[in-house]
C-alpha cells in the first residue's frame, strides 16, 4: 500500500528562553498509509501540532525527510490535494458561512456554487449558510471547517482536534463524518486529545511525547490483552500490594481499593485472600484495555531525558507499581 | 492573480468593518466637516488655513490608517490562524503576502476617497455665497441634502448589496451619483479646476500611504505589532520632515565626512515621503507645478518602485518565517 504521509528522522528543534536546544520533534518516524483513518495523539506540547505544521510547510524541519502525497512536505502541487482544518478554526467573521466556501474554493480556483451548497448541505448548514460566521456556534464553526476542507476533494485530510470543545451531539456528528471521510477513500490524519473519539474511528494511532513516537501501531493490535478489574472495601492497600500479583495496579479511592491485573492472573487467588482478611468484594469487571489506559501508561513509562519516568499523576488518586 | 485578487477582496472586507479604523475614519471626516466653523481668521487667511488644515487632517488620517492597518495584518492572521487554512492550500507565502498589501491598500483607497469627497463637499458649500434666493432653496439646498443622503446610503449599503449582481449596480449608481453631483456642484460654481487640484494632491497622498502600508507590511514580516507600529511611525515622520535637514547636513562641509555619509544613506533607504506632499498648489491657487503630468508620474514610479523593493525583500523574509 502506497504512503500518505512518511517522515524519516523529522527533527524540530528550538531555543528554549535560557538559548539552550530543545527538540519539539525528535526523530520522527512516521508511515500513514493511503486510505486510513491515523490518529496522532500526545499530551500538550508532545509536538503534535509541530508536525503538522512541518507536513503543511507552515514551518520548515531542522532535519531529517518528510513528504506529504509522494511530495516533500510543503510542495504546492500536493497542496492541490490536500486538506487542513485547524485545531478551534476561525474564519473572518464578516463572511457568512456561504462566502467562506467561496473564498476557501477562490483559492483552488474553483467557481462552483453549486458545489459550495452542496458541501454545507452535507455538513447540516443549507439554513446557516446565509449568516455570518460570528453568529455561529463552535460546533457550526467546526462544520464549516469541515466543509471548506472538502471543497478540492482532497485525498489526504489533516484534522487537528476536530471535535475539542464540541457538545456530544456535534461529536457525533464529526465522526461519522470522519468515517464517511474514510469511506470515500480518503486518508484522514487526527490529532487529538478526546482518545475515546480516536478509538471510536482510527485504524491506526501514533502516541508522541517529547517529540518521539513511544508507540505506534493498529489499534487493534495496541490495545490486545484484557485485564479484570477487581473492587474491595473493608482491607488496607498494603494487604493487596503484599499479594505482589504480577503487572496488577493497585489504587485507592477512599476506602475502596481497586486492584486492576491482566485477565491471565490468578483472580480467584487475590478475591480469596480479600475475603480471607476479612474484606468484601463490591465487583470483578473484566475489561478490555482502553487506548486511555494505553496513552497514559505509555506517557508514564516514556523515559525522562531527566531521568527516571514520567510523572504525571494527577488528583488524590494513589497509583502504585506492584512488581512481582 | 485570482488568489491574490481573492485574498485582496477578503482583507478589504474585514479592514472596512474594523472598528478602530472607522472610528478614526469617522474623526477624521468629523474634523473636515467643522474645519469650515473655525472663521476666527480673515477672509484670505482663512481660505489658505483652512485648505491646508484640511488636507492636512485628511494626510495624518490616513497614515494612522495606513499604520493601523498594516501593522496587526499578518500578526492577526497568526493570532487567528487563518494563515494556516490559506497557506495549507495552493497558495505560495508571496501570493498571500500580495494580497493582504493589495487588500490593505484598496481599504485606504476607498478610505481616502470617502475623506476626499467629503472635502470637495466641505469646500463648495464653504464657497458658496449663502443668500436666502429661490435658487438657494429650490436647487442649492436640495443638492447637498441629496449628497449627503448618497454617501450614507453608500456607506450603510454596500455590507448588504455587495454580493448581488443587482446590488453592485446599485452601489455603482450611488458612487456615480456621488460623483456626478460633485461635478455639477463644481460646474455651477466655476470650482472644477480646484476640485482637479485636491483630486490630483489627495491622489498623491493615496501613493505616499501605498509607500506607508508597504513599510509597514515589510516591518510586520519580522517585529512584533507595537515595534512595527513605531518603526513605520518614525520612518514616516524621518521621511517627511528630516530630508531638508538631511540635505543641509551632507551640503555642510564643516560636518565631519563620516557624518555626511550617514545622513546620505540613512536618506538613501527611507523613502521621501515629503515628495508626495504636493498640496501646495491646492492651498496657494494659481500656483502651477511645471511638467504636471510628469511630476506626477515620476513621483508614483518613485512610489512603486520603493513599494516593489519593500514587498520583495519583505516576501524574503516572510518565505523564511515560520508561523
Amino acid at each position: 500500500m502506497s504512503l500518505a504521509i512518511e517522515t524519516h528522522h523529522l527533527t524540530k528543534t528550538y531555543k528554549s528562553r535560557g538559548g539552550k536546544p530543545v527538540n519539539v520533534v525528535d526523530d520522527l518516524d512516521l508511515a500513514v498509509e493511503t486510505g486510513e483513518i491515523y490518529g496522532f495523539l500526545g499530551p500538550n506540547g508532545a509536538g503534535k501540532t509541530t508536525t503538522i505544521k512541518i507536513l503543511l510547510g507552515i514551518i520548515h524541519a531542522t532535519s531529517g525527510d518528510a513528504r506529504v502525497l509522494g511530495e516533500p512536505a510543503g510542495n504546492v502541487h500536493a497542496h492541490k490535494n490536500l486538506s487542513y482544518v485547524p485545531e478551534r478554526p476561525y474564519y473572518y467573521e464578516h463572511m457568512t458561512g456561504f462566502e467562506v466556501m467561496q473564498f476557501y474554493a477562490s483559492l483552488f480556483k474553483i467557481k462552483d456554487d453549486d458545489l459550495c451548497r452542496r458541501l454545507l448541505d452535507r455538513v447540516d448548514l443549507t439554513n446557516d449558510m446565509h449568516r455570518p460566521i460570528s453568529e455561529y456556534s463552535k460546533g457550526m464553526q467546526q462544520r464549516v471547517g469541515l466543509a471548506q476542507s472538502l471543497i478540492n476533494d482532497p485525498q489526504l485530510m489533516f484534522l487537528d482536534e476536530p471535535t475539542a470543545g464540541l457538545d456530544p451531539l456535534a461529536h457525533k456528528d464529526v465522526r461519522e463524518l470522519i468515517l464517511q471521510f474514510k469511506s470515500e477513500g480518503r486518508t484522514v490524519f487526527i490529532s487529538s486529545h478526546e482518545l475515546s473519539e480516536v478509538e471510536r474511528v482510527c485504524d491506526r494511532v501514533a502516541i508522541i511525547h517529547r517529540g518521539k513516537v513511544i508507540e505506534q501501531g493498529h489499534l487493534s493490535e495496541l490495545l490486545a490483552g484484557a485485564r479484570t478489574e477487581i473492587t474491595a472495601k473493608g482491607i488496607t492497600a498494603d494487604l493487596v500490594k503484599g499479594l505482589n500479583v504480577p503487572d496488577g495496579v493497585v489504587s485507592t479511592v477512599g476506602d475502596t481499593v481497586l486492584l486492576d491485573m491482566p485477565e491471565s492472573g490468578d483472580f480467584n487467588a487475590v478475591i480469596d485472600a480479600i475475603r480471607q482478611a476479612g474484606g468484601s468484594i463490591i465487583s470483578v469487571i473484566p475489561r478490555r484495555m482502553r487506548l486511555e489506559d494505553l496513552f497514559v501508561k505509555s506517557v508514564r513509562e516514556a523515559p525522562d531525558p531527566a531521568g527516571g519516568p514520567t510523572d504525571d499523576k494527577q488528583g488524590d488518586e494513589e497509583v502504585t507499581e506492584v512488581t512481582a | 492573480m485570482s488568489i491574490i485578487l481573492s485574498i485582496a477582496k477578503t482583507t478589504v472586507g474585514e479592514a472596512i468593518r474594523r472598528r478602530i479604523l472607522l472610528v478614526i475614519l469617522l474623526v477624521g471626516i468629523l474634523f473636515l466637516v467643522i474645519a469650515p466653523s473655525l472663521n476666527m481668521l480673515t477672509a484670505r487667511q482663512e481660505q489658505t488655513v483652512l485648505i491646508s488644515l484640511t488636507l492636512g487632517v485628511i494626510q495624518l488620517t490616513s497614515a494612522v490608517i495606513a499604520l493601523v492597518l498594516t501593522v496587526y495584518m499578518l500578526p492577526n492572521e497568526v493570532e487567528r490562524r487563518t494563515i494556516y487554512t490559506i497557506l495549507s492550500k495552493p497558495v505560495q507565502r508571496w501570493q498571500f503576502l500580495v494580497g493582504k498589501y493589495l487588500g490593505a491598500i484598496g481599504a485606504l483607497g476607498l478610505m481616502i476617497a470617502m475623506m476626499t469627497f467629503t472635502l470637495l463637499f466641505v469646500y463648495a458649500v464653504m464657497q458658496s455665497e449663502v443668500q436666502p434666493t429661490l435658487n438657494l432653496v429650490v436647487i442649492e439646498i436640495p443638492i447637498y441634502v441629496l449628497f449627503i443622503a448618497n454617501l450614507v446610503a453608500l456607506v450603510a449599503l454596500s455590507n448588504r448589496l455587495k454580493d448581488s449582481a443587482k446590488g453592485q449596480a446599485v452601489l455603482a449608481a450611488l458612487a456615480a451619483g456621488l460623483v456626478g453631483i460633485l461635478y455639477w456642484i463644481g460646474s455651477q460654481s466655476g470650482m472644477l479646476d480646484q476640485f482637479a487640484v485636491f483630486g490630483k494632491t489627495t491622489s498623491m497622498f493615496f501613493v505616499q500611504m501605498c509607500l506607508l502600508a508597504a513599510v509597514g507590511v515589510f516591518f510586520s514580516t519580522f517585529v512584533p505589532p507595537t515595534v512595527n507600529f513605531f518603526l513605520s511611525g518614525g520612518v514616516y515622520m524621518i521621511g517627511s520632515l528630516f530630508n531638508s535637514l538631511f540635505d543641509a547636513v551632507a551640503a555642510n562641509t564643516d560636518m565631519p565626512f563620516a557624518a555626511q555619509i550617514a545622513v546620505k544613506v540613512v536618506q538613501s533607504i527611507i523613502p521621501n515621503f515629503q515628495n508626495f506632499s504636493v498640496q501646495n498648489a491646492a492651498i496657494n491657487q494659481g500656483t502651477m507645478i511645471r511638467g504636471e503630468l510628469f511630476h506626477y508620474i515620476n513621483l508614483t514610479g518613485y512610489g512603486f518602485a520603493y513599494i516593489s523593493i519593500l514587498l520583495i525583500v519583505g516576501i524574503l523574509i516572510f518565505d523564511r518565517r515560520e508561523v
